[in-house]
């Protein structure tokens, strides 16, 4: 175990987003937090993170360090992207040539390019901003990474390297991983277990393993297995048009 | 080692020659102004408005004349000791206003209050409490200056970037290291702007506490010029006057923000200078 939430519930204003929630994170593994926009899944990676404190229950953690991506890269836009990749490092201490050197090499993973350091963000793709981001939370060397719809922003083609990078990075760092979206396809891509939540009072609806090893499933395999579970009704509130908010 | 030395030296020389030549334009605006100054001249003669070449010619006169260095120093450390209290006092209130929202409604109102008091008024108080010597002036300046530099602080602070301030603190970056890589960049935009004004005005106040006040320095000798109807000399001191807030500005300001914001033109169409 890694990470566990134990009973968690939170309210903004009086109102509860969602209640009693349990989760409890495996070494190495990758869980897909997924549901509608409103549904408290982005709250429930913000308790994970620290960020909030949650109202009811408690948060048990049984690693070294973790890294948060966000669905917006939020680099700083007044250092360079080298500055901004080792920030982590810079504000763990570390002298900045080690960390230079550290996130240079975590840049070259991600698929920037030296020429790219020096530049600003401003000066960068949004895509590779978003790879920036990436790189950053890596950086750290962190046990558990937490991602916050990390991907929606950019193209599908991007969106595709980007989810392999991850796959990828988690496969050879061994980090656990909440991945929150709400793109099945994608939670089915690169998770081992994925979570539904409901978007009328986020309660979950239904949790289940995802067939086969990640990263190792084919597209077949992951269109199969969209196609079938989007027929559920459990996942009907995912594609419903009608839903508010 | 040298090869190092070199390019650092040229980089310089480089950044040099572009803060020189950015300052034609401004130039340009300027001597628009001079040629208006010389069509008032023509039309209300030299009583009125004294031509831009005699007043310059005066200019000349006064900053080669043995006793300037001592006039000018004289206002100068009015002026500047105003300046470095009004910024230090009104940022860092400010910005403890921006942080904290009970500060910010207490200090606000104080705010508005001491911006509502005309700077003569204050010269008026400042003279029966402090008599006329250096400490009227530079607490006229000082309360000139302070809410510039506070409403400054308080928007630059209220207006961080809090989803930053929210990655920052996901790594583990404590509140020194937030407010140094986070809110204090972002600060600094508004205090620029702030520390602009603050420093023209420093210079105006000065001058115009040392003539009502008749304590030496710039202000002191227009109170002069202006008793002996020496028109050029008014104007030649105005203009004295207008070069030390330029020279404030663009000598002392303006090179530090420039190095302080180089990433501000990486989203400009030309891009950073490299």
């Amino acid at each position: 175990m890694k990470l566990a939430l134990h009973g968690v519930g939170h309210s903004f204003l009086g109102r509860s987003v969602f209640e009693g929630f349990q989760l409890t994170l495996g070494e190495g593994e990758v869980v897909a937090l997924l549901g509608p926009s409103g549904c408290g899944k982005t709250t429930i990676l913000q308790i994970a993170a620290g960020l909030i404190e949650p109202l009811r229950g408690r948060v048990e953690r049984a690693y070294r360090r973790h890294a948060v991506v966000f669905q917006e890269p939020r680099l700083l836009p007044w250092q360079t992207t080298l500055a901004n990749i080792g920030y982590g490092l810079a504000a763990s201490g570390m002298s900045r040539s080690l960390r230079d050197a550290q996130a240079a090499a975590r840049a070259r993973d991600v698929g920037l390019l030296p020429e790219d350091f020096d530049k600003y963000p401003a000066e960068l793709s949004g895509g590779m901003r978003q790879r920036a981001a990436v790189a950053r939370a890596l950086a750290v060397d962190p046990d558990v990474v937490l991602f916050d719809e990390p991907f929606t922003a950019v193209d599908v083609g991007l969106k595709r390297a980007l989810q392999d990078l991850v796959i990828a990075a988690a496969e050879t760092r061994s980090f656990s991983a909440i991945f929150v979206t709400h793109d099945l396809s994608e939670a089915v891509r690169v998770a081992d277990r994925l979570i539904l939540l409901s978007g009328e009072d986020g309660r979950v609806l239904d949790s289940r393993q995802v067939a086969g090893q990640r990263g190792r499933r084919s597209d077949r395999e992951i269109f199969d297995m969209v196609d079938s579970w989007s027929r559920e009704p459990e996942f009907a509130e995912l594609f419903d048009p009608r839903r508010q908010s | 080692m040298a090869a190092g030395g070199l390019n650092l030296l040229g980089r310089a020389g480089a950044w040099l020659g572009r803060y020189i030549w950015s300052g034609w334009a401004g130039l340009a605006g300027l001597f628009c102004l001079v040629a208006a100054w010389q069509l008032g001249h023509e039309l209300y003669g030299s009583f009125i408005l004294p031509a831009p070449g005699e007043t310059f010619a005066k200019v000349q006169q006064i900053l080669l004349s043995p006793g300037f260095p001592a006039i000018a120093g004289v206002t100068a450390e009015r002026a500047l000791t105003g300046f470095a209290l009004a910024a230090g006092i009104g940022t860092i209130a400010g910005a403890a206003a921006g942080y904290s929202f009970a500060t910010m409604r207490i200090l606000k109102p104080i705010v508005t209050v001491i911006l509502g008091v005309p700077p003569i008024a204050w010269i008026v108080l400042a003279l029966i409490w402090f008599g006329s010597g250096n400490g009227s002036a530079v607490m006229t300046v000082v309360l000139a200056g302070v809410p510039i530099s506070f409403a400054g602080a308080l928007e630059g602070v209220a207006t961080r970037d809090r989803s930053l301030d929210a990655m920052a603190r996901t790594f583990g970056a404590s509140a020194v290291t937030r407010f140094r890589t986070v809110t204090l960049p972002h600060l600094l935009s508004y205090m620029f702007a702030a520390w602009t004004t603050t420093i023209g005005s420093a210079w105006k106040v000065t001058v115009m506490a040392e003539l009502l006040s008749n304590t030496g320095g710039v202000g002191g000798e227009l109170a002069t010029a202006r008793a002996l109807f020496d028109i050029p000399a008014v104007t030649a001191w105005i203009v004295v006057t207008v070069i030390f807030a330029l020279i404030s500005d663009f000598g002392i300001l303006h090179p530090i923000r420039e190095a302080v914001e180089r990433w501000r033109s990486a989203s400009l169409p030309w891009g950073v200078k490299r």
